[in-house]
């Protein structure tokens, strides 16, 4: 029986000091959604037969089926601190009592789904890092760390599936604690690299309690903290003095009585301070259940003061084993003290956060509201994901309240990304239908949320497309938009079997682009429709949830096909030169590469088209070498405004120009959006305005003849410097046994993978191998990898960056690129023969 | 050959004796229609020429000039355009291009806004640079012809304002799907134009840096409807009264001229008899133009 009321959780709502919003993440089937469920099961949600197997935040069916996490969930917890004097411990920030809310988001691990985890992580203040014992820190567990330190979200850590290490590797207590120190290490490398000012060190130390080791699946786990709370009363020393000395090079040497930090005596080595006092105990345990040593086990329960029940007695084996352990150090007490204790309140968090939030002015009614975290300042609430509702076709806005307080009936303002302020574009008022508190599948209503809360809102999808701003201040500038870490670069086409089913479909594909943060949903020149995502398995769920649900209708679906971009190679080879339909006009232009540091900048969203013009000038000139007069001349980013191209004003004393950059604006996104080669969007070209000449009459130079004009001649300086494509290229990671790695070789050889990193995991034959391998190659790969290599590899695959796609020019028909490029064209029903420059360039 | 024929203002008869010839007897004839239009339709036109006529929109004569000028070496093609050939800077690249092609050109004058704004009574000796006015949007506001209203008003000169057509255009988004689906058409008004110059005015003015001032909303102006047509009108007044004049001016197409602080005695006696309202008129033009050089 859940054991808190919708009426208890609202109450805390209103002291944000005792609530913490936290995401769970960490690298696929390391065990979050296991981990969870001993939460869930201590709030009451789940029985505690079933945690652990019922992976409650697991809504879907498919997400059951699979044993993988699709969709990030959220859910409220009721948490209680049952000793006074553990709120003693929480540092630097005020606490309320002894009662907390938990609201809590099981994210995705599979890389394909990390946009689940963005969306997640914008809405929460701390993230439990759960790491797997034996694979340790994988290539997606560095990936949503660092999303979390870029969105300055504070972690803690889980070393998880501890009772395998134990269970089939056999491993001695030493070799355990040395595995566990070097998981943690590992993360503290990571964590550094992306060290944060305002948010400090937030490195994780088992002697602080940041960090806890347990088996999700078991139903248990521990902090150094709880057994220094054990021991402190034996030893008769202050609690924080016994965790440092529970971790790290420190022995109590029984025969001097002392605490010493050298490890031998008199010529033996002496037992580590950690191995003793708290593997020992866990290894008895194990060791006597599990070697059914039937006569031990009451003498070591009844040391440990563990009592169990009449009928659990009966139990052996594993089953025992679970429930001696369950009971011993319940993994919910471990977590919920640590999450309680470590994680910042919205209160705290939202200090440090609110200048990395907001796009306006730290020093305006919003900002502050956001910074003081304040119920009674102007509404600021960020919808960072939509959830589909049982309703079919609407979806729930899920968010959380930066400042002021939401509530059913409040008329909102609904800032759009292309929001500016000031402007009317992408801006709707309108009233919120309901707010709904979020319980995993479910939902509850509730009156209102204050700021520091999540919630989900009803009534406002048909105005949002997948996140977006809602705000009562009509001069709150937007919240920031999310920086997604994995890109759609799969695509498939989609059509209907029956003709008459194609409305569904439309309707269907924009249902499904609200309902997943990532995923593009486009339609071709030729009519076709298709669907873009991170990988394979993301695009192959959109598509079912497509097919099955948000369309439900047949669908025939394409193989799967890469999405290219177009670049240069050089610069032109002569200035481009394209006149105005009624030749009034011309512009004169040069493509050139943008270096590639700039592009990731620009992508990561370090570089942009809000970013203050002279300190993104300065940027330019200082790290990229960029001359300072140019670097303040950029008219704009594109395709859609932020992409990494750019146009550059490099005239010189040209009347009126200003009032022709909106039309040439506009034709610099559209030719970026759709480039001359093969219509893809183009990435990483610089395109300088070398000069203009006008009409002197405004009304000869309007934007029906500029547009086009300025398309035109991009294309002609594009197609003048040494057009290239660039494909996109994953790094995989591949956890493989030592006699399984041969075949990984082979497949990659074969699919012009390029491996870079080969590394044996200590105290495991496990080795890590990571390589680059093409997108265009990484089709059926995982199908092939298990064939060769007796599905004894696991491969995880995320888009790392784009490289030339070898093989010729793609301007060329009869090189390799060249025909990739025709097929492309005939897909999208345009000429298949690339035009030539001509096409666009006017003579003089 | 390629005769360039003017139209004339109005109707179908405003057309010279010596044009109508060309037009009988020429192989084709196509009418720019997107520059300036005729009171009337094409049908009636047509009537009175006793033949058929081509409709050419911008896209014709801008990206498909070479089906106009087809085989014009051997054959005489007419190429229509409302008011005078070469009232508008943009026939000047058709007669280009004939030329690199070899076809010989004549024109065939007709009457033009530049010089029919003299039924004002404004004399055409006291005119300035003639400006346009384009249709504003939220983004672009092309401000440049304040500048040279300001030349002409430094030296006391009337500036004829001509006003925005659009005929047959797309919309961005059309034009950057490619889809040829056009805007309705669109006519620009003496009071929008007024409500945009004075915008203009406010906007030059906010900068501070002296820019603004080059006139306001009492500055006196007259705008004209259908100038050469049955129904032409006349309204003056000052720019912030002519905001409102459009239901006195009537339909398309509409011109303004803002008078220049030179105005001449008789000048001013012509243009009272429009006015708006004859106090106001007369209050500020003893006040800003009377007797000044």
């Amino acid at each position: 029986m859940v054991n808190f009321t919708i009426e208890e959780v609202r109450a805390l709502m209103d002291k944000p000091t005792n609530v913490r919003n936290m995401s769970v993440i960490a690298h696929v089937d390391h065990g979050k959604s296991t981990l969870t469920d001993s939460l869930l099961s201590k709030a009451g949600i789940i029985s505690a037969a079933k945690a652990g197997d019922a992976r409650a935040t697991d809504t879907r069916a498919d997400e059951q089926e699979r044993g993988i996490t699709i969709k990030s969930t959220a859910i409220s917890l009721y948490g209680h601190l049952e000793d006074e004097e553990d709120l003693k411990d929480i540092a630097g920030q005020k606490t309320d009592g002894p009662d907390f809310l938990i609201n809590l988001i099981d994210s995705p691990g599979h890389v394909d789904f990390s946009s689940e985890v963005t969306a997640a992580l914008r809405v929460t203040d701390g993230a439990l890092v759960v790491v797997d014992t034996i694979e340790g820190v994988c290539v997606q567990t560095e990936t949503v760390l660092r999303q979390a330190l870029g969105e300055r979200i504070k972690p803690v850590v889980i070393i998880n599936k501890v009772d395998r290490a134990l269970l089939e590797l056999q491993v001695s207590k030493e070799d355990l604690y040395q595995s566990f120190s070097r998981t943690i290490e590992s993360v503290n490398v990571v964590i550094s690299t992306y060290f944060d000012k305002t948010l400090g060190d937030v490195q994780v130390y088992p002697y602080k309690g940041t960090v806890a080791f347990g088996s999700g699946l078991h139903g248990w786990a521990f902090t150094v903290r709880q057994f220094a709370q054990r021991y402190a009363k034996k030893f008769g020393v202050d609690r924080n003095k016994m965790m440092e000395r529970l971790w790290g090079d420190n022995y109590f040497n029984p025969h001097t009585k002392k605490w010493t930090n050298k490890g031998v005596h008199e010529g033996k080595q002496l037992e580590r301070a950690f191995n003793q006092f708290i593997l020992d105990p866990i290894f008895r345990i194990f060791n006597a259940v599990m070697n059914f040593k039937k006569d031990e086990i009451p003498t070591l329960l009844e040391k440990l003061n563990i009592k169990l029940s009449a009928d659990d007695r009966e139990k052996e084996g594993k089953q025992l084993l679970k429930i001696v352990m369950r009971t011993f150090l319940p993994a919910a007490d471990a977590l919920l003290e640590m999450l309680i204790l470590h994680l910042p309140s919205p209160v705290t968090a939202q200090k440090y956060r609110a200048e990395t939030l907001y796009e306006g002015p730290p020093d305006d009614e919003a900002c502050i509201g956001i910074r003081d975290c304040d119920p009674k300042a102007p509404l600021m609430l960020y919808v960072s994901k939509m959830v589909p509702t049982s309703d079919k076709g609407r979806f729930y806005a899920f968010g959380r309240v930066f400042a002021g307080t939401v509530r059913s009936g409040l008329k909102v303002r609904i800032q759009g990304p292309n929001y500016t302020p000031g402007k009317k574009e992408d801006l709707f008022i309108k009233a919120i239908q309901r707010t709904v508190l979020m319980m995993g599948g479910k939902v509850d209503p509730i009156d209102d949320v204050p700021a520091g809360n999540i919630l989900g809102l009803v009534g406002i999808d048909q105005f949002l497309l997948k996140s977006g701003t809602l705000t009562t201040s009509d001069t709150a500038h937007n919240l920031k938009v999310m920086k997604f870490s994995v890109s759609p670069v799969v695509q498939r086409s989609v059509e209907v079997k029956n003709a008459q089913d194609l409305p569904k479909l439309v309707e269907g594909l924009k249902r499904l682009s609200k309902s997943d943060p990532c995923v593009l949903t486009m339609i071709n020149e030729s009519g076709e429709h298709v669907v873009a995502g991170a990988g394979e398995l993301h695009l192959e769920i959109c598509l079912k949830d497509l097919e099955e649900d948000h369309a439900g209708v047949p669908l025939r679906i394409s193989d799967p096909v890469v999405a290219y971009r177009e670049t240069v190679t050089s610069k032109s080879s002569m200035t481009a030169l394209s006149k105005s339909p009624n030749k009034h006009n011309r512009l004169y232009m040069i493509a050139e590469p943008l270096d590639e540091e700039v592009s990731k900048e620009i992508e990561a969203g370090r570089i942009g088209p809000r970013d203050d013009f002279k300190a993104r000038a300065r940027t330019l000139a200082d790290d990229h070498g960029w001359d300072v007069t140019d670097a303040r001349k950029i008219w704009c980013f594109g395709p859609d405004t932020n992409g990494a191209n750019l146009l550059v004003d490099q005239t010189k004393a040209v009347q009126y120009l200003n009032e022709i950059k909106d039309s040439v604006v506009s034709g610099f996104q559209w030719a970026s959006r759709e480039g001359p080669v093969a219509e893809e969007p183009m990435r990483s070209c610089r395109f300088n305005i070398m000069d203009v000449t006008l009409h002197a009459d405004a009304i000869h130079r309007g934007g029906g003849q500029l547009i086009p004009t300025a398309r035109r001649v991009l294309y002609a300086a594009a197609l003048l410097a040494e057009p290239g494509l660039l494909e996109p290229v994953f790094l995989v990671e591949i956890q493989v046994p030592e006699n399984a790695m041969g075949g990984v070789y082979g497949v990659l050889t074969r699919r012009r993978g390029h491996v870079f990193n080969e590394e044996q995991r200590p105290g495991t034959p496990l080795f890590t191998i990571k390589a680059y391998l093409p997108v265009m190659e990484s089709f059926g790969f995982n199908a092939d990898l298990r064939s060769h290599t007796s599905g004894q590899a696991f491969p995880q695959s995320v888009f790392d960056h784009w490289q030339i796609l070898p093989g010729g020019s793609p301007i060329d028909g009869t090189s390799k690129v060249g025909v990739v490029v025709q097929a492309m064209r005939k897909r999208k029903g345009i000429k298949e023969v690339v035009p030539s420059y001509e096409n666009y360039y006017d003579k003089l | 050959m390629l005769y360039l024929v003017g139209l004339g203002l109005s109707d179908e008869t405003d057309i010279t004796i010596k044009g109508l010839d060309i037009v009988k007897r020429a192989s084709r004839v196509y009418l720019e229609a997107y520059t300036s239009i005729l009171l009337v339709d094409k049908e009636i036109l047509e009537k009175y020429y006793g033949r058929e006529v081509i409709i050419a929109d911008r896209e014709m004569v801008e990206s498909a000039s070479d089906d106009i000028l087809h085989d014009a070496q051997n054959i005489d093609v007419a190429f229509l355009v409302v008011g005078d050939p070469f009232g508008a800077t943009t026939h000047t690249d058709l007669i280009l291009r004939a030329r690199s092609l070899s076809i010989p050109t004549t024109s065939i004058p007709n009457a033009s806004i530049l010089s029919a704004i003299g039924a004002t009574g404004l004399q055409l000796y006291n005119f300035g640079q003639t400006v346009s006015m384009v249709f504003f949007t939220e983004t672009w506001k092309p401000a440049s012809f304040y500048d040279r209203v300001r030349e002409n008003r430094n030296i006391g000169l009337h500036t004829l304002i001509l006003l925005d057509i659009k005929v047959k255009e797309q919309s961005l988004e059309n034009m950057s799907r490619g889809r040829k689906v056009y805007e309705p058409p669109r006519y620009m008004t003496v009071g929008q134009c007024c409500v945009q110059m004075l915008e203009v005015e406010g906007m030059k003015g906010e900068g501070g840096e002296g820019l603004g001032g080059v006139y306001g909303e009492e500055s006196l102006a007259v705008g004209a409807a259908r100038v050469g047509g049955r129904t032409e009108k006349f309204v003056s007044g000052t720019l912030k009264q002519l905001c409102e004049s459009d239901e006195v001016l009537g339909g398309p197409l509409h011109s303004l001229v803002l008078l220049g602080r030179r105005t001449h005695e008789l000048e001013h006696d012509y243009v009272r008899e429009f006015a708006v309202d004859t106090e106001v008129w007369d209050r500020i033009w003893k006040r800003d133009y009377e007797g000044q050089t």
